[in-house]
């Protein structure tokens, strides 16, 4: 009976009762006939067809058991033997199972984030008809970093939006910022403006209230999470006002649950529109603080959308050189000649896709690999089993098993394997993609994705342990089915075979171990680099407290006061050791860049980094002062002749000395030419990120600002000397308040997100390879030591010494593992040149990190090696020759 | 199969014998096909042939498929399979040689 039919059967047993009851009732019914023909009567014909018939409860019992169970029973005692097969051998599954579960579980995780974050298209309608608006971008100086542009300014998405009208319709994003929402309690949320009809261009429904946004007034959109979170989803909330950065906004709808955005990787609380924002920054074409993103109409294509905005694009550029009168020619050229693109933009818009994609990639790939070792590692293993199976599958064989059945009870055992493997596997999975999203993640700017159990991951794990179940369940199989009986009790010819096979199996391993272990080693040594690099301060013990006071309350001037009369009074506190002001904090990517010009000379090529700082600030971050003075509170003062310090990187470039005291460059603040003197001369600090060499710094003194950065040094605790500047801010008044804190190191290190997933991910998972591909070589040597036992044996009798004897096995690993090295080189050399651009201060060919490699794996292989060895050496000849 | 040589695999051998020659036949017709061949010598519990029947056919040997009988009632009908077929032979061929031995013995001893 067919698997269907009997399933059937098993859903359906009252069909099945029903059916045998028919069948039984018929028969007795024709036998009464029968004995009614030869002339009883009808009740003794009756009762004699009962009686001939026998227990009819019980026979249909029988007869269901045997058409329910009768194949299913098979399989029961093929998983019943699988079972106990597993418990007999607990090392070898265990280490099957947990293999495969880590790398089922490693490829799900990271495809759930590589599918959430690059591939999954964005919850909105019909997301293929989404595309995005960027330029190519233009270098200082020809930088061949120069990346793609997605920002542009309000007056030029008006102008955008009206000349593509017939072809699309746009829609602005503002980049999403963490800002303060104040309730019964204050809390951070994320916060972005669009335009107006962005939710009905997106085609995104409301869960409560609506979605469309009135020009200028103050309201607010609340996505379905923060709603949940915030307002225990309460549709009443519509029509309440919800205050943000102290000004209320209406609350006029819920997004609809799953919409987080346009950005994977960002989930906006809050969407405000557009046309509250910034009054400066929906007037003038040079605040380029929006993305774009629009839908075609139907009918309509990218590049005609791309024809329809180039000639105003175009007229853009135009302005924006001629708005700076300074730029030089190369890079008025680039502006001009550039083109705007039409991207589709199905999968969103994502400066996490543009930081993170090749290495989620990477990382994705170094799953796959631990996957493929993983499973050569668990066939060798089921290989060697079945080797060691083989006289019990020969004896059954010739007791008359078909081989079918043979074939059936070793595929059960992989996929009892790879299913309990799988399970594991989606477990860790569940686990373990929020924690690699954690990496990713840092507390004041943190990713989120909708991981959710998405049937794509699920199947794709499924996937995974049914590929692996059959990668390695039919060969070992096919293999023991194929056993013929006589050979096999012979126990002599048909193993070479299995060597070989063995052999492939482990130089797979070897050659899959030493690319991860290649890349891993790389990514650490990298990493390790990266922080010895000496970025020209010290961050250690340096707290960084974002500071803001009312906004437009007081004059610059009075500001500026308040600033220095806070930095005095934290500098006096007990336990601090020094405390300096800054317009922002360095390493969070806040610039300003201006041209420099020489007098006699024009203006640079490049433009350089200014930061403003408060005396101090030098001896606060541990830099050293090469020359000159530090600054002065006066020298905030408006001046005709701004004193200014600068680092040795900029001296040496515009003077092509450090002895440059006293002399003079201006630059652009505003319109207008500022002159500065330099009074000081620094040495070089890292600015950006510790990746690049020190670039010229030009330092300025404080100009007093509503918001700004105090550095303090201090080996007190974060939290009581967060207590301190809050109660001395207080003091201060003016509304004075903390609003961020971290450390310097802290910021330093979210510049390394990227190096350090790589390296935590790359490093384990080199491990992992390493651990299995060391497995791998110890289990082929202890079968292939123990079918030598005769030979060694006989060499010993004959006179071998015990080194000969390991020497003898040593040659084997080295045969063993010299292939899979020299496969595993070239790929790992190959994958080098390709994470080349990831890496830093590691060439292509870099002896530490091949010589790193090689020595771990030479270690592993003698570690390998070593029980075999021993075991070998001390054959007792006399057993072994007596064996058989 | 039943241990070789039990009444089970006797009752087999005899159920298939009737099936192949008679087939498709229906439980009914093979009890009474089987009491009149050995002229009502072997009465077996005419209910012990279901579970026989149903062995049978979860073994391959023999399918079945309800249909309407000459007496326009639905029976459950069975016939061999080619797996049963040679079952047949094999299983015959032993009893053949089981039963001369025996009966050679019963002679001659």
């Amino acid at each position: 009976m067919s698997w269907l039919s009997r399933l059937k059967n098993a859903m359906n047993s009252r069909r099945l009762d029903e059916d045998l009851g028919e069948e039984m009732h018929d028969h007795r019914e024709r036998r009464a006939a029968a004995l009614r023909a030869k002339g009883l009567n009808a009740e003794e014909a009756r009762r004699q067809a009962e009686l001939r018939f026998g227990n009819v409860t019980q026979l249909r019992e029988e007869s269901r058991g045997i058409r329910l169970w009768a194949g299913l029973e098979g399989t029961l005692q093929d998983v019943r033997y699988a079972w106990r097969g597993m418990h007999k051998g607990p090392a070898f599954a265990a280490t099957a199972v947990l293999s495969l579960a880590l790398a089922i579980g490693a490829n799900t995780a990271i495809y759930s984030i590589v599918d959430a974050a690059i591939l999954r298209p964005l919850p909105v309608a019909a997301p293929n008809e989404l595309f995005r608006l960027s330029w190519p971008g233009v270098s200082d100086s020809g930088d061949p970093m120069a990346q793609e542009r997605v920002s542009f300014s309000y007056p030029m998405y008006l102008k955008f939006a009206d000349a593509s009208k017939e072809a699309a319709r746009l829609t602005l994003f503002s980049y999403p910022q963490r800002v303060e929402a104040q309730g019964a309690t204050t809390e951070k949320i994320t916060r972005q403006f669009v335009s107006e009809d962005a939710f009905e261009v997106l085609g995104v429904s409301p869960a409560a209230g609506r979605l469309l946004m009135p020009h200028g007034s103050p309201v607010v959109v609340l996505s379905y999470d923060y709603w949940r979170k915030r307002f225990q989803a309460d549709p009443g909330v519509v029509g309440r006002n919800l205050r943000i950065e102290g000004k209320a906004y209406e609350i006029v709808g819920v997004a609809r649950a799953g919409f987080f955005g346009v950005e994977p990787g960002r989930f906006i609380d809050a969407w405000l529109p557009a046309s509250v924002y910034d009054a400066k920054a929906l007037a003038e074409s040079g605040w380029n603080w929006f993305q774009i993103v629009g839908r075609l109409r139907p009918g309509a294509s990218r590049e005609q959308v791309a024809a329809r905005l180039q000639p105003i694009f175009h007229r853009f550029q135009v302005e924006r050189v001629n708005r700076v009168s300074t730029m030089p020619p190369s890079i008025r050229n680039q502006f001009l000649r550039s083109a705007i693109r039409v991207p589709a933009a199905a999968t969103g818009v994502t400066d996490f896709q543009r930081i993170f994609a090749r290495p989620l990639w990477i990382v994705f790939g170094v799953a796959a690999g631990i996957l493929l070792i993983a499973c050569a590692n668990v066939a060798s293993l089921l290989l060697a089993r079945a080797t060691a199976r083989a006289p019990e599958m020969a004896m059954r064989v010739s007791l008359g098993a078909a081989r079918m059945r043979l074939v059936r009870q070793m595929l059960t055992e992989s996929l009892l394997l790879s299913l309990l493997a799988g399970g594991l596997g989606w477990l860790l999975a569940r686990a373990g993609g929020p924690l690699l999203v954690s990496l990713l993640s840092r507390s004041d700017d943190p990713v989120e994705f909708a991981l959710a159990i998405d049937t794509r991951v699920l199947l794709f794990c499924v996937g995974v342990s049914m590929l692996s179940a059959v990668l390695f369940g039919l060969m070992p199989a096919w293999q023991a089915s194929g056993a013929q009986p006589m050979t096999s009790l012979r126990n002599s010819a048909g193993q070479a075979g299995k060597i070989r096979l063995g052999k492939v199996f482990v130089t797979i391993q070897v050659a899959c171990a030493f690319c991860l272990l290649m890349a891993g080693a790389a990514f650490l040594f990298s990493l390790g680099k990266l922080f010895r690099v000496d970025p020209g301060f010290n961050a250690r013990n340096v707290a960084v407290l974002s500071i803001t006071t009312e906004a437009g309350k007081e004059t610059e001037e009075a500001q500026r006061a308040l600033m220095f009369q806070l930095q005095r009074s934290i500098a006096r506190q007990s336990g601090v050791e020094a405390a300096a002001l800054a317009a922002w904090p360095i390493f969070v990517g806040a610039g300003w860049d201006q041209q420099v010009t020489i007098p006699g000379k024009g203006p640079s090529e490049r433009q350089e980094i200014f930061y403003r700082v408060s005396p101090g600030y030098f001896a606060a971050l541990r830099t050293q002062l090469l020359a000159g003075r530090d600054f002065d509170i006066r020298d905030s003062r408006p001046a005709a002749l701004t004193p200014a310090i600068v680092n040795a990187a900029f001296a040496r470039r515009y003077f092509d000395s450090l002895d440059v005291l006293g002399r003079e460059f201006s630059h652009l603040n505003g319109k207008s030419p500022a002159r500065t003197v330099i009074v000081g001369v620094a040495s070089d600090a890292r600015y950006y990120d510790l990746r690049h060499s020190a670039d010229p710094i030009v330092y300025l003194p404080t100009e007093g600002s509503d918001g700004f950065t105090l550095y303090v040094r201090s080996p007190l605790p974060l939290g009581a000397l967060v207590r301190i500047v809050d109660r001395d801010a207080h003091t201060v008044g003016s509304g004075m308040r903390v609003r961020e804190v971290t450390t310097l190191e802290t910021i330093v290190g979210n510049t390394l997100l990227r190096e350090k997933l790589l390296a935590a991910v790359g490093g384990a998972f080199a491990f992992f390879g390493l651990l299995l591909a060391g497995i791998g070589l110890f289990g082929l040597l202890s079968y292939s030591v123990g079918r030598r036992t005769k030979e060694i044996g006989i060499r010993a009798a004959l006179g071998a010494q015990r080194t000969d004897i390991i020497s003898l096995v040593l040659k084997d690993v080295g045969g063993l593992m010299s292939g899979g090295l020299l496969i595993g080189l070239a790929g790992a050399l190959a994958l080098m040149s390709l994470l080349q651009s990831l890496l830093f201060g590691i060439r292509v060919v870099d002896p530490l990190v091949i010589g790193t490699a090689m020595g771990l794996f030479l270690a592993t292989g003698l570690l390998a090696a070593g029980l075999p060895a021993h075991r070998a050496a001390t054959v007792d000849p006399m057993l072994a020759l007596r064996e058989e | 199969m039943a241990k070789p040589n039990s009444a089970q695999s006797a009752l087999d051998l005899l159920v298939l014998t009737v099936v192949e020659r008679r087939g498709p036949v229906h439980g009914y017709g093979i009890a009474t096909a089987i009491e009149d061949l050995s002229q009502e010598a072997l009465r077996v519990e005419e209910g012990s042939l279901y579970p026989a029947l149903h062995r049978m056919e979860e073994l391959g040997w023999i399918a079945a498929e309800w249909k309407v009988s000459e007496t326009n009632r639905r029976a459950r009908f069975y016939r061999v399979t080619s797996a049963g077929k040679k079952q047949l032979s094999s299983e015959s061929e032993r009893w053949l040689s089981f039963s001369t031995g025996v009966s050679r013995v019963l002679r001659h001893a």
